[in-house]
């Protein structure tokens, strides 16, 4: 009896310890904001005509961490060395990057972001497990236009000015705070745009021009594939497809969620509309006649031999379509563009590559939150972060350090005053797109002089879908979209490669019907009603 | 009648054997067990050595177009990152073992002891971590922000250090293989506490050692998890494992988000190691690791006749 009071005492102690341990963290964190807040009370009073930093506020010498993602970078010492010199000049600040790979990146942010780790500054977009509306609204990130502490207007008054108005809207999202902004965007390629990529050289030996590609459509392809398949022996294969892409290109739709089971037709001709057979109407991806064709499209090719069969299987497609793209050994592929890609294909692959756009580029709630920079509610000095985010996005010596490297070392100028990068770069290759604003860097040689401005042309004409800015929140439907999900995972690559047997649409389309399809179809119009109502 | 003389036949052969066909059919079974194990293994090897243009012609193969040591040349170039991590895994292992052993010999040693008054509270408390765990992210948080586990040796170390299950497997053990009466008897002839378990519970309970030992060391070298999660910022202590792991999510996360991320999958994808690498990864891997085998097996072994000539 004695013992079994003791154990029962013992273990209350231990929850009470667990629990404590729990509470702890909570409790610092709560007052880490308490002190923000009061911090910035006072600088507000110090600084509200100088949009520079004022002295006091630099008194103190901090360390910012930033998580990086698509980083391969395995020596940093000299780059480190030359930014942290330079950002204790300026900001009185050292500089700590996290190189997070592709491979780590979503693991180690959410659980870093979760546990309140002393990370400052993180990658945040619409494709990582650290998602950027969903974790806004947690209330992982610090709002930046918070009416009370409003770090943009205080330390970087004209960033938001140098970023085209559509990544502005796409950062805007309901969060913790209210709605604002809770990320700097990057300034990247932000349009979609679906591209057949076709191999030029292979066309013109079997006596075709670019033309004849231009002028047909999909189900017209046929004849080209023929021919070359004939000509080129039957390990050959002529379309290179990749899952969901070959779907844009054929039909003009959008995608709404990372879970491939809505779509949204848009009008060809001009994507700021909607296609007016469905209007401002989200279709059951699988459901639509539009898609039933194309299906039946790609069953047709498949079955005369132009697909290569690796590529129906999904664990080896995406490793299939890169071998064939580089050896050059393909017809027609698929390509969501990104501006100068043509040039840096051509040369990867050792052939002349031309894309055919199948649509004008347009913007998306996924792409306007390609890439942003969020800064962390577990951060001590968000001033600092917010102070350094301005100057990355605006001071083309810092940016071109960090994405580059330095100087004579991992990179030379040549006489146009573009970049030409040395063996060194191997060492320190950061994911250009994942920093901030690219539009401020000297143009790579592949690119050429004026490539910035041809850039910013490029995406300055993008059109916007109406959609823009809408995110379907799942939560409501969440068993229904983990149930269809599943569903749509086990027929999907077969359907989009073509290699599906006959009748399996009708099949998934029945179980799609059992698992609560429609009920999220339904639960997403009613959002994006709402969603246009406020607009 | 005919049973007899079966039985007869074989007795003059030898007295526990089996008849002949039956053996020939365990022996098939047999070899093919084995094979399955090692045919695996052995493809692994030849598609280290197979050429990348090999495999893009006409995929994995027993025999391959063209043989090729440019994965093992690859590795070679990758230099100080690979030793670092090749070293790093044997500290680990060899570090992670001696404490684990050690640590799981003396906590299940205390609970075999039927004098031992808080035995069962014990056992409760290292039960009750069997079942239930703190989850991902308060652990973190626990390890990183508390006890200061991150990039370092012991961020690697001390998460696998305690295993339930280990002692659970001790505990039997000594109850099965050590008496009682000889702890008493070495009491009564003056030896200490300390004296008694490393002089003559240990000696006595070698086989079972040898077996969470092994369990110990397989954990410590397999384990790229914990290294995902604590190793951040200082890339010195990655261990091989993870090093393999690495290589092998960035390609299936580009081609996962492929559709999202466009032509930078694309431009990415091509700095990624090529197929043969990381079968060349894996060779390295598992080579030092079955060598760990045949040293655990021999104390394995001998604890499982030892149990049986005692009945």
């Amino acid at each position: 009896m004695k013992k079994k009071a003791l154990a029962l005492v013992l273990s209350v102690a231990m929850m009470a310890t667990m629990l404590s341990a729990c509470g702890g963290n909570s409790g610092t964190s709560s007052t880490d904001t308490s002190s923000t807040t009061e911090s910035s009370s006072t600088e507000t009073a110090s600084s509200t005509d100088t949009a520079a930093p004022a002295e006091d506020e630099l008194a103190e010498h901090v360390t910012i961490k930033w998580y990086l993602e698509g980083s391969n970078v395995s020596d940093d010492t000299e780059v480190m060395a030359a930014v942290n010199e330079y950002l204790g000049e300026k900001l009185n600040m050292t500089l700590e990057p996290i190189w997070g790979t592709w491979g780590d990146f979503d693991e180690g942010a959410s659980l870093s972001l979760q546990s309140g780790d002393d990370v400052d500054i993180y990658f945040t977009c619409s494709w990582t497990t650290n998602e950027y509306s969903q974790y806004a609204k947690d209330g992982y990130y610090v709002r930046l236009d918070d009416p009370e502490n409003n770090l943009l207007e205080k330390y970087a008054p004209d960033l938001l000015g140098l970023i085209p108005d559509v990544l502005v809207d796409g950062a805007n999202v309901e969060g913790a705070s209210g709605f604002g902004v809770y990320a700097v965007p990057g300034y990247k390629d932000i349009a979609n745009q679906y591209c057949w990529d076709v191999n030029v050289t292979l066309l013109e030996k079997y006596g075709y021009t670019i033309d004849d590609v231009k002028n047909r459509s999909f189900d017209q392809f046929g004849e080209l594939f023929e021919t070359v398949k004939q000509g080129e022996g039957a390990n050959f294969f002529p379309l290179l497809p990749e899952s969901s892409v070959i779907e844009r290109c054929v039909n003009r739709v959008a995608a709404i969620d990372d879970n491939g089971l809505l779509s949204y037709y848009f009008n060809p001709e001009n994507p700021s509309e909607p296609l007016s057979k469905y209007g401002n109407v989200l279709q059951n991806k699988f459901a639509t006649d539009e898609f039933r064709t194309f299906a039946e499209q790609m069953s047709k090719y498949y079955a005369a031999g132009y697909v290569d069969p690796e590529c129906a299987n999904s664990q080896t497609s995406q490793e299939t379509r890169t071998a064939h793209q580089l050896e050059g050994s393909y017809l027609i592929g698929v390509q969501s563009y990104a501006y100068g890609y043509e040039a840096q294909a051509s040369q990867e692959r050792g052939i002349e590559v031309q894309f055919v756009p199948c649509e004008d580029p347009y913007i998306d709630t996924v792409s306007s939150r390609g890439a942003m920079m969020a800064i962390s509610t577990a951060s001590k000095n968000p001033e600092r972060a917010m102070m350094f985010l301005n100057l990355l996005n605006t001071d083309p010596y810092l940016m071109t350090l960090l994405e580059y490297g330095v100087e004579g070392v991992h990179y030379t100028l040549n006489d146009d005053g573009c970049v030409v990068f040395t063996d060194k770069r191997a060492d320190y290759t950061p994911w250009r797109n994942g920093m901030g604003n690219i539009t401020i860097l000297p143009p790579q040689e592949g690119e050429g002089v004026g490539y910035v401005e041809r850039f910013k042309e490029y995406y300055g004409a993008s059109h916007m879908l109406p959609t823009t800015g809408f995110t379907f929140d799942t939560d409501p439907v969440e068993t229904e979209v983990a149930a269809c999900k599943s569903i749509v995972e086990e027929y999907s690559t077969a359907l989009y490669m073509g290699s599906a047997k006959d009748g399996m649409l009708d099949e998934m389309l029945e179980r799609l019907d059992g698992a609560g399809m429609q009920k999220i179809v339904d639960e997403a119009n009613r959002q994006l009603d709402e969603f246009f109502k406020s607009k | 009648m005919s049973e007899t003389t079966v039985s007869l036949k074989r007795r003059k052969r030898r007295i526990n054997a089996v008849s002949v066909p039956a053996e020939a059919v365990i022996h098939i079974i047999m070899i093919l067990f084995c094979l399955f194990c090692i045919i695996p293994f052995v493809f692994v090897v030849i598609i280290s050595f197979t050429s990348e243009e090999s495999i893009r012609q006409i995929g994995y193969s027993f025999i391959p177009n063209e043989w090729s040591v440019e994965g093992y040349q690859y590795v070679m170039k990758m230099g100080a990152q690979l030793w670092r991590s090749y070293f790093n895994s044997f500290f680990i292992t060899v570090v992670g073992t001696i404490c684990s052993v050690l640590m799981c010999v003396l906590y299940s040693y205390a609970l075999f002891r039927p004098d031992f008054k808080y035995r069962n509270f014990f056992m409760f408390i290292s039960f009750f971590t069997m079942m239930f765990g703190g989850g991902l992210a308060p652990t973190y948080a626990v390890s990183k922000q508390l006890l200061g586990l991150h990039d370092n040796y012991a961020a690697l170390i001390v998460p696998l250090l305690f295993s339930p299950f280990n002692i659970v497997i001790m505990r039997t053990f000594f109850q099965s293989s050590v008496p009682t009466e000889l702890i008493e008897s070495a009491a009564i002839d003056g030896s200490g506490e300390y004296n008694t378990l490393f002089k003559i519970v240990v000696p006595i309970a070698k086989p079972g050692i040898a077996t969470i030992a092994l369990f110990n060391a397989l954990a410590y070298w397999n384990d790229w998890f914990t290294a995902m999660i604590y190793v951040r910022d200082a890339k010195e202590y990655i261990p091989l494992q993870y090093l393999l792991i690495k290589m092998q999510r960035d390609v299936q996360f580009l081609s996962q988000n492929s559709a999202s991320l466009g032509a930078e999958a694309v431009k990415a994808a091509v700095n990624l190691p090529a197929q043969s690498l990381k079968m060349v990864l894996v060779v390295m891997i598992v080579v030092p690791i079955t060598f760990a085998y045949p040293f655990f097996q021999r104390y394995i072994i001998s604890g499982l006749t030892v149990g049986s000539i005692k009945g």
